[in-house]
């Protein structure tokens, strides 16, 4: 005779369902504590911050990771030492949606004449792929999902043309408030959440647009 | 498996704990789970021009390839790709508009199947190991086989045939108008009239689908859209099975296949006998065709009652001027040209149209006379080395022309493609093959659609693949190879090119060329045509087999006749009649799918004298009940992962019928026998009702309202 094979005790189904729900939460709530921490703190906006008149300024901050590049361009030799206007080298941002990157041309119109590739091997890697027909492959730094639309065109013509209080030379201020202070850093990081909450803090503070469709289109 | 009996408490718990977790989770999930860094990557131009800023698309004008019209197009090129095409507004041709097929010549550029290295035996080679091998065999018995070509592309061709001592040039179209190009050089002269719908009152078509894929369709629609206009046109349509044009049509008549003919001359016969329509103007044969066609007869070879006969015949005698168009066999072409003779058309609304005066420019169009030709020519081991490129002659054969076989006798088949598909499967050496949207290239339209105006196409992007190679540069390549004089100055086919346009305008300054390009035209010299009188014709009527089932094989807007089966937004795109994606099917009359016992879904063996092909039953009343219709472009057994073992190929198994005038196939002469196989699967349709279930989306009303206050037919 076939032994009776001992009653399976019910599977705690409910129980399992609890603890795996608040396992889970706990697991959302540490990783957006770390995530703030990470950001350097809690969302902020400040009237008297840097500097951008008549604006309120996001001071919330990233630690953005390095990114590696094909080369080691350094935005603190060129927008902070040497004082280049960010529109001088990102000359589509007011004109598209996108900055772009400078095209090769314009970083050889001044690399054959100064800090040329014999004196400078991160411009002799530049030199090289300008003589092969080549474009740097660049690592995207700051990027938004493909579902946002974003255009750097609109923020500057609200932030620096269409400002009185600004001067087109301090360009550098209005394209802090998304980007930091970028002449400080050598190759770019990310220093700005550009979360959908740092847009909308901003947003609401500076009277921006609020209709979902502004932004997912 | 136990089942647990979930009691409300307990799913209450469940949706609670769940929803609130969800809430939790999606509220604000941490950014850097999120938010892109370093992900992708980013090019910079090189040296670009002032005008080209990223993220701002610049239109740039090129022509269509994709059917042999060749509309000039806009394309939208942003950050160095091709984006979006349209058609080219100041195109007197297209106007502005391009068709789906078009709009899809994207999807051919960034195809994943496309060829991008030269092969040979099916392993892949470098450019000059592929060279070295048909150079072997140069100076041989050769030919080129191509589908409809034009502009420089075809003086090089016929360069390269000329310095390798002669040869042959095969031109493939499943889908062209010969017949009716046949019809017109006997009755007026000339071989492709000007059409002006746009002139005409009434437009009766026997079967040609100007509005779908008959010469140059966008043309014809721009057209069709003032006939349209105050004061309305009447659009009548008689064909075996409904097409884009007769689902447009006010006034539709069902035809069995093969006999538009007797429906045309009866007509004829009721303008005469009724309205007494003169028939003094018309060539010996015509006249007594049309006392021979009275009403009886017509039903009797065509299935079409007097009382639909005397309509058109109404509709033609109240609206002047009409224009009277066909597409079938000669016979069907021939008698509807007498209409257009008796009603006075000609000089009205079809015009002698122009000529190119470099005739070598002008588009020379494909048949299928050249298909039997070549079969016959390569099977009787007469061609040494053969050129394929434009064409699938494996695909759209019937089984009876035994082309593949024939394709082996060749000493040497060289395909020049972008797509793997049977033809270039077959073929000993593959050459890679650049885009449309990569290449350089002059177009002229089709003769009877040409307006004096040759398309330039320009490369919009680079070469998404290195090794391809335009079709110009190939061209140019073999020629200069086989010593044709005058070419060695040219480095590539754009020198050669530009240097020919140059000439044509009469300046070689950079900014007069830029011109050129950014209009996408060029006004070529063209000759006038004239008219000359009518020859003796002779017009056969058909012989008829009631309640045979004759296999249909019509052309639709979107995989024409296979070449777009590979993208899969013509795949998608609802077909025009029956709203079927994805999948092939048999259009069957509800009455002849009744007789057989089949409903819709029921799979069903069409079996002709040459082959089998199984497939699914759509029941529609636009269809003859002697016909069973299923539209050509599906069916590929090798053509990437899109179009492979997708459907059913009807083209291969109509039965090989020449007409001894015209030297075509004769596509409506095909019987079939159709059983069910018991099998029944779900077509899948984007429009599975033609009922709005009283929902009212859309207002109709009735025929006869609309007859009364819209002045249709």
């Amino acid at each position: 005779m076939v032994p009776a094979r001992p009653k399976r005790r019910p599977f705690p189904r409910i129980r399992t369902i609890m603890t795996v729900g608040v396992i889970g939460a706990l697991i959302v709530l540490g990783g957006q504590i770390l995530d703030r921490e990470l950001q350097g703190g809690e969302s902020v906006m400040s009237e008297t911050g840097p500097r951008v008149p008549g604006a309120v300024f996001p001071t919330d901050q990233f630690a953005g990771k390095d990114v590696p590049q094909p080369i080691n361009f350094s935005h603190k030799i060129h927008a902070g030492d040497l004082a280049i206007n960010c529109l001088y080298c990102h000359t589509y941002a007011r004109r598209s949606k996108v900055a772009g990157i400078p095209p090769t041309s314009k970083c050889m119109g001044c690399h054959t004449i100064v800090a040329t590739a014999d004196e400078r091997p991160e411009i002799a890697k530049l030199t090289t792929m300008w003589e092969n027909g080549q474009s740097p492959a660049w690592n995207k730094v700051n990027d938004v999902p493909d579902f946002v639309h974003f255009t750097h065109e609109r923020h500057l013509q609200r932030f620096l043309f269409d400002n009185p209080d600004m001067d087109v030379k301090d360009s550098s201020e209005v394209c802090a408030m998304c980007h930091g202070d970028m002449v400080e850093v050598g190759v770019a990081i990310k220093m700005r959440p550009l979360t959908m909450g740092f847009c909308n803090d901003c947003h609401e503070e500076n009277d921006g647009p609020s209709e979902c469709t502004r932004c997912h289109k | 498996m136990t089942r647990t009996k979930i009691d409300r408490r307990r799913f209450l718990k469940v949706l609670g704990l769940g929803g609130a977790g969800v809430a939790l989770a999606g509220c604000d999930l941490p950014s850097y789970a999120t938010l892109e860094e370093g992900e992708e990557q980013i090019f910079s131009y090189l040296a670009p021009e002032e005008y080209v800023i990223p993220g701002i698309g610049v239109w740039y004008a090129s022509t269509c390839l994709q059917c042999p019209a060749a509309c000039a197009t806009h394309s939208r090129v942003r950050e160095g790709h091709a984006l979006k095409l349209e058609g080219n507004p100041t195109a007197p041709l297209n106007k502005g508009k391009l068709c789906q097929m078009g709009q899809a010549g994207l999807q051919n550029h960034y195809n994943p199947d496309r060829i991008t290295r030269p092969r040979i035996a099916g392993k892949d080679v470098t450019w000059p190991q592929a060279l070295a091998a048909i150079k072997q065999k140069s100076g041989a018995n050769l030919a080129w086989v191509t589908g409809t070509i034009s502009g420089h592309q075809r003086v090089l061709l016929e360069t390269h045939l000329k310095a390798s001592g002669g040869g042959q040039h095969y031109v493939l179209e499943t889908v062209h108008a010969k017949s009716w190009e046949a019809a017109c050089t006997d009755l007026i002269g000339v071989a492709e009239p000007a059409l002006h719908f746009n002139k005409a009152q009434a437009i009766v078509s026997f079967g040609a689908d100007f509005l779908g894929t008959w010469k140059s369709p966008v043309h014809y629609m721009t057209q069709y859209g003032e006939f349209r206009s105050t004061p309305r046109g009447v659009l009548t349509v008689i064909e075996p099975a409904m097409t884009l044009s007769g689902a447009n049509a006010d006034h539709w008549v069902a035809a069995r296949p093969g006999s538009l003919a007797s429906v045309a001359l009866g007509v004829a016969h009721v303008l005469t006998a009724e309205h007494h329509v003169s028939t003094a103007g018309l060539p010996d044969g015509g006249a007594a065709a049309i006392t021979a066609m009275d009403a009886p007869q017509v039903q009797l070879l065509a299935g079409v009652d007097a009382q639909a006969i005397k309509k058109i015949a109404t509709t033609l005698m109240s609206n002047h001027p009409s224009l009277v168009i066909a597409d079938g066999d000669y016979d069907d072409c021939a008698a509807a040209m007498l209409l257009n003779l008796m009603l006075g058309n000609v000089g009205a609304t079809l015009t002698p149209g122009v000529d190119l005066a470099p005739s070598r420019l002008a588009s020379k169009g494909g048949s299928s006379k050249d298909l039997a030709i070549f079969a016959n020519a390569a099977g009787a081991g007469n061609i040494d080395i053969a050129f394929i490129t434009g064409c699938n002659p494996l695909f759209t054969a019937p089984n009876g022309l035994n082309m593949k076989q024939a394709l082996g006798k060749v000493g040497l088949s060289v395909a020049v493609a972008m797509f793997e598909d049977e033809t270039v499967a077959a073929c000993d050496v593959v050459l890679p093959l650049a885009s449309a949207l990569e290449d350089w290239g002059s177009h002229a339209p089709p003769s009877g659609a040409l307006l004096g105006e040759i398309h330039l196409q320009q490369p919009l992007m680079e070469k998404l693949y290195p090794d391809v190679m335009g079709l110009g540069d190939v061209l140019l390549g073999l020629a200069q190879d086989a010593g044709a004089e005058g070419l060695d100055q040219f480095e590539d086919y754009y020198g050669y090119l530009r240097t020919a346009i140059s000439a044509m305008i009469g300046s070689e300054i950079e900014a007069d060329w830029n011109n050129v390009l950014q209009a996408g035209q060029i006004a070529a010299p063209i000759m006038e045509r004239t008219f000359t009188t009518a020859k003796p014709i002779t017009i056969k009527t058909p012989t008829v087999n009631p309640g045979a089932l004759t296999l249909v094989t019509t052309a639709r807007q979107g995989l024409y006749d296979g070449r777009h089966a590979n993208l899969p937004w013509l795949q998608e795109a609802p077909d025009q009649i029956s709203k079927a994606v994805w999948d092939s099917w048999a259009e069957l009359h509800p009455g002849t799918a009744a007789k057989l016992g089949v409903k819709d879904g029921d799979y069903v063996t069409i079996q002709s004298n040459t082959g089998t092909i199984t497939t699914r039953v759509f029941t529609y009343r636009g269809v003859h009940p002697d016909a069973i219709c299923v539209p050509m472009g599906r069916g590929h057994t090798n053509y990437g992962r899109y179009a492979t073992d997708n459907g059913v190929n009807p083209l291969s198994i109509l039965d090989v019928s020449i007409d001894p005038r015209t030297g075509e196939l004769d596509t409506t002469s095909t019987h079939v026998e159709v059983r069910p196989t018991g099998d029944n699967r779900h077509l899948a349709r984007l429009m599975d009702t033609d009922s709005q279930h009283g929902r009212k989306l859309v207002a109709t009303i009735t025929a006869d309202q609309f007859r009364r206050n819209q002045g249709g037919a």
